[in-house]
């Protein structure tokens, strides 16, 4: 007889598997983490921490999500040729593909760049705090993505696909490693302030996988997690013997199915949903921070604060064992996300201006705590932007070229990775792919992302579908 | 590296090279077809090469990509299906190493091979025979009706599904559970079939009738409830990707999609039969256009995702869509894994994808009006009525503003940056290419937001400006509601739009014009599509096809739904991946059983009710849940059932449970879906997305949840978290965790701490003081009396202080045994 006892702390961390998930897991080897553990066959629902393929780098990744599509030609990748011929039509590079209305001609960057670290890098005057770890950031400058169109290309970056459906790569990191704190969510959302990006909770969402390896979306006032503590009139002691009350009675009813893990995994999921309701609160309490902390990601600033908190918090959460944080930096439309299709500047200036220095703070505050090296921060949007104007001062969307930089975890910093052509439309030479940076970030995180493979619809699926190389030069 | 290899003469590598790119390449990369956009025929294209970059290195063959596919260490291998000779290989070899020189363009042109060759080449890259021996695979064998196996304890056996199941168990020394009591029967029979647990004196009626037909008598009456079709109409909806809302960006409200959702609650009411069920589905427009379900029930064809850009590639994602959803839901086959290449693993044919795609093709996105023609015409006509209104009001507004506006451009102009400006002063025809796109912008884009021109207004102009637009909103009030229209599919005539076989899937790879077909390897013979009259509305494509899927000669269509019903009262399908009878599928644990089922099917005229009572005659499907501990060591995971397994709820029906034992479910059916609150946390965006929720204590809310609108966007915390699937694909069989959300949900969320209130308020009503609300409370939430112990503890938690009750009451919510059918 197969599995009928179940440790209590087996079925803290089991806290997921369905009869059904582990039934059909065992039939169809659902997880092919091959390598990983003794087992070949996973089951999804298993939180429990997993060893990785080979030995890891880093074993959480923070993704900072420009939403809206950052400017690449505004940031880090100088194209002074912009300036030059200002006003000139954007010709010799095939056809000029723009998401909405007509071209425009070649605009000027309104940002200076300079050389930056002992790697010379150029970035703008945009980012003057983050400039200073020039140093720590491996820069990929010929990234393209498929789609020009805000929702296909989000879920390209959250999943590797264009089409809605696919787990995002918080749930693959999630199904490959586990968790190693199950008193949070394994994978955490945070939305900017002004509301969710397009697309909506598929973002985040786990597709054919199960629900436990979905993101949970974290507020950032107030409790954290919708519906985490009962309503205010009902006191910790009231809800204390009420839960025992839930384990009285569901104990007779297991005593006459003692061997259903099911049913014992579900009560264990009481003791859990109990104990997060202290846990998640107390992770996301900044109050608990220094005051210098708290300064150094601008928390003191009512530009920076918002997202600061929400920076803090990731390193707060990562510190506790949670696997994948990402936090949005833009919300809704048009000038309330990076999506500049007019006012470039005072857009970029703004949403450029609230996460700076947060960003920088979260670079310098995990290396003063010594996690910077197992902490994979991703700094991306879902494309760039058109080096050609838009409603006189705005820019288009732009896949077919872009900037995206990883810190930490293992990267090589100070490097920077490709080219965009001399106007930054199209990455040109040592081009990469949204599926080689996903390949990479597993491989950092001790997975390969060949072998990370899920049954679904009849095929075994990957995070980078049949395609995606490591970015050698910069892990 | 051919050692042995003699080292070949310069002058004749750049001939011999071309010779080997021309024979074995230039069908796919040359003239016809430039797949993964690459042209091989001169050194220029070549260089340039396709999608994944230069197809070589001059000089390093070691580097080039064109040896690297050739060899195979990269794959897929070049050329498809075939492996150059190691001759050949190494004459490429040694003449990209010396520099990669061909003959002109213009020579290898002309002694490219003539343009009928290269059709033929192509026509033989697209065929892919099918083998005797793939066809003898079980699936595609028609089902025959296995005689029915002999037992040892033939006692057990009530009707011929038990035969079946005892046999495998008996095989393996396996055996069966004990009956389960009729409390058990009766509390599973109604979660299973309505998905509502029953009340108290439901309850009773069964348990004290002990005449043999008490149990077909309870069957038929809940296979005649409303809410059967509600249960088992959520299953097919799963199936078929159902949503209210469009996706992606917009994620755009579809007003009329739920009269499909009706549609498929009301065909399994009626026990529509399966075959008109699935025609009406893919073909009701052709097959009966007066008939508003046929015409409704095609929303099957639009319910997927919607993009917001449409280009060529999105079209073709659609039509994956319905071509991996027909086949998946109707066929049990994967076929949209045929879209780039033949299927891996089952002998389905990349070109099999693409005549399905021709028999879709043609089908055109259209709102069918569901009221007579003259009710269309008044519409339109009152609709014009009012335009022809307002129209003078519009031209009077737009004078009466418009040099304010002219003052407001003009001054907006002085601001642009000078270079625009002096784009704009610049004479039409003496603008540069860069300012004539500058111009046309600020043209096109420029705009004066209203409230400024209506700040810029004189005191008069304003005062009749105002009375304008008042006049127009007073017209617009009186435009005509929208008549009732279905979300559905037309086509635009008889003739078919010409569509085509893609190599590697890609719009840009054109290959040859396909005819429609269907599943090669799962018909006998040929399907004929014959062309329709020159007055017929469309092609009949769909009818043709959605024939041979609805025939009692298809192996598949039978076998794939009775499995499906199967899985639904036992808890796993016959065949496990219910979607996926091909090789990469899991093969039925009881082979005989679900042949056997399909010719009952085929046979009972494809009635489901006939099947549902078929299944629920067996002595299996009425088995206690209780481990019988000799089987649990030879079969632990109980797949040869053994005993009824446990399942859990779907959230749905949690939700609905807990409205039904509160007292609070409004019953009512049909209908726009309703939208209960969620936490605008979770939603809140000026993307356009809403959710216009209703509070919890409002009664409209407390509706099924199958009518609660699925917005792609922005799903239903309660039934997301107990893995309702995201509708993005169709759903055979949804995943099952145990999470912890899913326990703060049910502890903590206010909806349900507001049931449990009305719980309480509905126990204290019916039955008189504590001990005898905890006996009422524990039959309406479970069915049975609670133990002594049980009853103590309740007791005791009761009367501890003033939220006792409410707080019982929201436990037995909580509890496994609620949440579980037994």
């Amino acid at each position: 007889m197969t599995k009928r006892f179940y440790s209590r702390r087996d079925l803290l961390w089991r806290c997921g598997a369905g009869i059904g998930g582990v039934a059909l897991a065992d039939l169809l080897s659902t997880g092919s983490l091959q390598g990983a553990g003794a087992a070949g066959a996973i089951d999804p629902s298993d939180l429990s921490p997993r060893a990785p393929h080979f030995p890891a780098k880093a074993k959480a990744v923070i993704s900072v999500f420009c939403y809206g599509g950052v400017s690449h030609v505004d940031t880090f990748d100088p194209k002074p040729e912009l300036s030059r011929r200002q006003g000139e039509a954007l010709k010799g590079k095939g056809e000029v593909v723009v998401s909405q209305g007509s071209p425009g001609a070649l605009m000027g960057s309104p940002w200076a760049f300079k050389k930056h670290g002992q790697c010379g890098m150029e970035i703008s005057s945009l980012f003057p705090q983050v400039a200073k770890h020039a140093d720590d950031l491996a820069l990929i400058r010929s990234m393209k993505a498929i789609s020009p169109d805000h929702a296909p290309a989000l879920f390209q970056m959250n999943t590797g696909s264009i089409l809605a459906g696919s787990p995002s790569m918080g749930s693959w990191v999630t199904y490959g490693l586990g968790t190693e704190n199950r008193n949070l969510p394994a994978f955490v959302v945070f939305s900017d302030w002004r509301g969710g990006p397009i697309g909506g909770a598929p973002n985040w969402g786990c597709g054919y996988m199960p629900a436990a390896l979905q993101g949970t979306p974290f507020r950032s006032s107030g409790d954290p997690i919708v519906d985490l503590r009962p309503p205010k009139e009902v006191t910790p002691e009231r809800q204390r013997r009420w839960l025992d009350l839930i384990g009285k009675l569901n104990d007779e009813h297991l005593r006459r199915n003692p061997n259903d893990s099911e049913l014992s995994a579900r009560i264990a999921s009481y003791e859990l949903a109990y104990r997060m309701q202290s846990h998640a609160p107390e992770a996301v309490d900044v109050a608990k921070e220094s005051e210098a902390t708290r300064k150094l990601y601008g928390l003191d600033d009512k530009l920076t604060g918002y997202f600061g908190g929400q920076c803090l918090m990731a390193r707060r959460l990562v510190e506790r064992g949670v696997r994948f944080v990402q936090i949005y930096s833009g919300g809704g439309n048009f000038a309330e996300s990076w999506d500049a299709h007019f006012d470039l500047k005072g857009n970029h200036e703004m949403h450029a201006g609230e996460t700076d220095r947060p960003i920088a703070a979260l670079l310098e505050d995990l290396k003063q705590r010594g996690l910077f090296d197992s902490t994979l921060v991703i700094w991306h949007g879902e494309f760039g932007r058109m080096p050609i104007s838009q409603r006189m001062d705005g820019r288009d969307h732009n896949p077919y070229g872009f900037s995206i930089w990883m810190a930490g975890g293992g990267i090589k910093g100070g490097k920077i990775v490709g080219t965009t052509d001399e106007f930054g439309y199209r990455a040109e030479e040592n081009v990469k792919t949204v599926n080689d940076l996903h390949a990479t970030m597993l491989h950092l995180l001790g997975l390969d992302h060949e072998r990370l493979t899920y049954y679904h619809n009849g095929r075994q699926m990957r995070l980078t579908d049949v395609a995606g190389n490591v970015i050698r030069e910069i892990v | 590296m051919l050692m042995a290899s003699a080292w070949l003469p310069a002058q004749n590598l750049s001939k011999q090279a071309a010779d080997v790119l021309r024979e074995n390449c230039f069908g796919c990369h040359g003239e016809a077809l430039k797949m993964s956009q690459l042209d091989l025929r001169s050194r220029e294209s070549i260089l340039i090469g396709g999608d994944g970059g230069p197809a070589l290195v001059p000089g390093k063959s070691a580097e080039s990509r064109l040896i690297r596919f050739v060899t195979g260490t990269q794959q897929p291998s070049m050329p498809p299906g075939k492996r150059l000779p190691a001759a050949k290989i190494e004459i490429l070899r040694q003449w990209i190493d010396a520099g990669a020189a061909l003959p002109d363009a213009a020579a290898l042109k002309a002694d490219a091979p003539a343009k009928t060759d290269e059709k033929a080449v192509i026509a033989a890259l697209e065929n892919r025979p099918i083998t005797a021996e793939e066809r003898h695979y079980w699936a595609f064998q028609p089902p025959a009706r296995p005689a029915q196996p002999s037992v040892r304890h033939s006692d057990w056996v009530r009707n011929p599904i038990d035969a079946f199941l005892l046999s495998a168990m008996e095989a393996k020394g396996l055996q069966p559970s004990s009956p389960a009591s009729r409390r058990t029967l009766v509390r599973r029979a109604y979660l299973d079939l309505t998905g509502l647990p029953p009340d108290p004196a439901a309850i009773d009626e069964f348990v004290n009738d002990r005449s043999p037909e008490a149990w077909p008598r309870l069957v038929n009456r809940l296979l005649d409830s409303p809410h059967y079709g509600e249960r088992w109409g959520r299953h097919w909806l799963d199936l078929v990707r159902y949503a209210d809302s469009g996706g992606y960006e917009i994620d755009r409200d579809r007003p009329n999609i739920w009269r499909y959702r009706d549609y498929v609650i009301r065909a399994f009411n009626q026990d529509k039969p399966y075959d008109q069920f699935v025609r009406e589905q893919i073909a009701g427009d052709e097959i009966d256009a007066a008939s508003h379900d046929a015409l409704i029930a095609t929303g099957f064809l639009r319910n997927g995702l919607e993009a917001n850009m449409k280009t060529e590639q999105t079209r073709m994602d659609e039509l994956d869509d319905l071509i991996s959803t027909s086949t998946g839901a109707f066929l049990g086959m994967t076929a949209g894994c045929a879209r780039c290449h033949n299927h891996k693993f089952d002998p389905i044919p990349q070109k099999d994808y693409y005549r399905m795609q021709a028999v879709f093709f043609s089908t055109l996105h259209q709102d069918l009006p569901l009221v007579s023609e003259a009710e269309v015409a008044k519409h339109s006509s009152e609709q014009k009525r009012i335009d022809d209104l307002e129209a003078p009001l519009k031209k009077e507004r737009t004078a009466l503003q418009k040099p304010y506006k002219d003052a407001l451009v003009a001054k907006m102009k002085a601001r642009l940056p000078e270079y625009i400006q002096l784009a704009l002063r610049t004479p039409p025809e003496k603008r540069t290419e860069g300012q004539k796109l500058n111009a046309s912008q600020v043209e096109k884009t420029l705009r004066v937001p209203d409230n400024e021109i209506l700040a810029a207004l004189s005191p008069a102009d304003a005062a009749r400006d105002a009375e304008l637009r008042d006049r127009i909103a007073r017209l617009e009030q009186q435009r005509p509601a929208p008549y009732p229209a279905a979300m559905g599919i037309a086509e635009k005539g008889p003739r078919a739009e010409p569509s085509y076989f893609l190599h590697s899937g890609g719009p840009g790879n054109k290959g040859s014009l396909m005819r429609p077909g269907v599943l090669t390897v799962a018909s006998k013979a040929d399907v004929v599509f014959s062309d329709p009259a020159d007055n017929a509305r469309s092609s009949m494509r769909r009818a043709t096809f959605a024939a041979w899927i609805a025939s009692s000669e298809n192996p598949l269509t039978a076998r794939v739904m009775v499995n499906r019903i199967w899985q639904h009262h036992f808890g796993e399908g016959i065949v496990p991946t219910p979607s996926n009878f091909g090789k990469s599928g899991l093969p039925p644990t009881h082979p005989e059983l679900l042949d056997w089922l399909a010719a009952e099917f085929i046979d009972r005229r494809w009635s489901v009710k006939a099947m549902h009572r078929l299944m629920l005659a067996s002595n299996a499907w009425q088995m206690a849940s209780d481990d019988v501990p000799a089987s649990a060591a030879i079969d632990p995971s109980n797949r040869l059932l053994w005993r009824m397994p446990r399942r859990r709820l779907e959230g749905e029906l949690i939700r609905d449970s807990i409205l039904a034992v509160a007292g609070t479910l409004d019953r009512k059916t049909g209908g726009p879906p309703i939208h209960p609150y969620i936490d605008p946390a979770l939603w809140q965006s000026s993307t356009g997305r809403t959710w216009p929720g209703k509070p919890d204590n409002d009664p409209e809310t407390w509706r099924r949840s199958v009518y609660v609108s699925h917005k792609r966007t922005i799903p239903l915390p309660m039934l997301e978290v107990f893995d309702k699937p995201d509708a993005a694909g169709s759903c055979a069989r949804r995943n099952r965790s145990t999470i912890a959300p899913q326990a703060l949900m049910l502890m903590n969320n206010a909806a349900v701490g507001l049931q449990a209130r009305y719980f309480a308020q509905r126990v204290e009503r019916e039955a008189p003081g504590p001990e005898a609300w905890i006996e009422r409370a524990y039959h309406l939430a479970l069915g049975r009396s609670p133990s002594a112990s049980e009853r103590s503890a309740s007791l005791d938690f009761v009367r501890s202080g003033p939220h006792g009750l409410v707080d019982f009451c929201q436990a037995l919510f909580n509890l496994n045994e609620f949440v579980y059918i037994p």
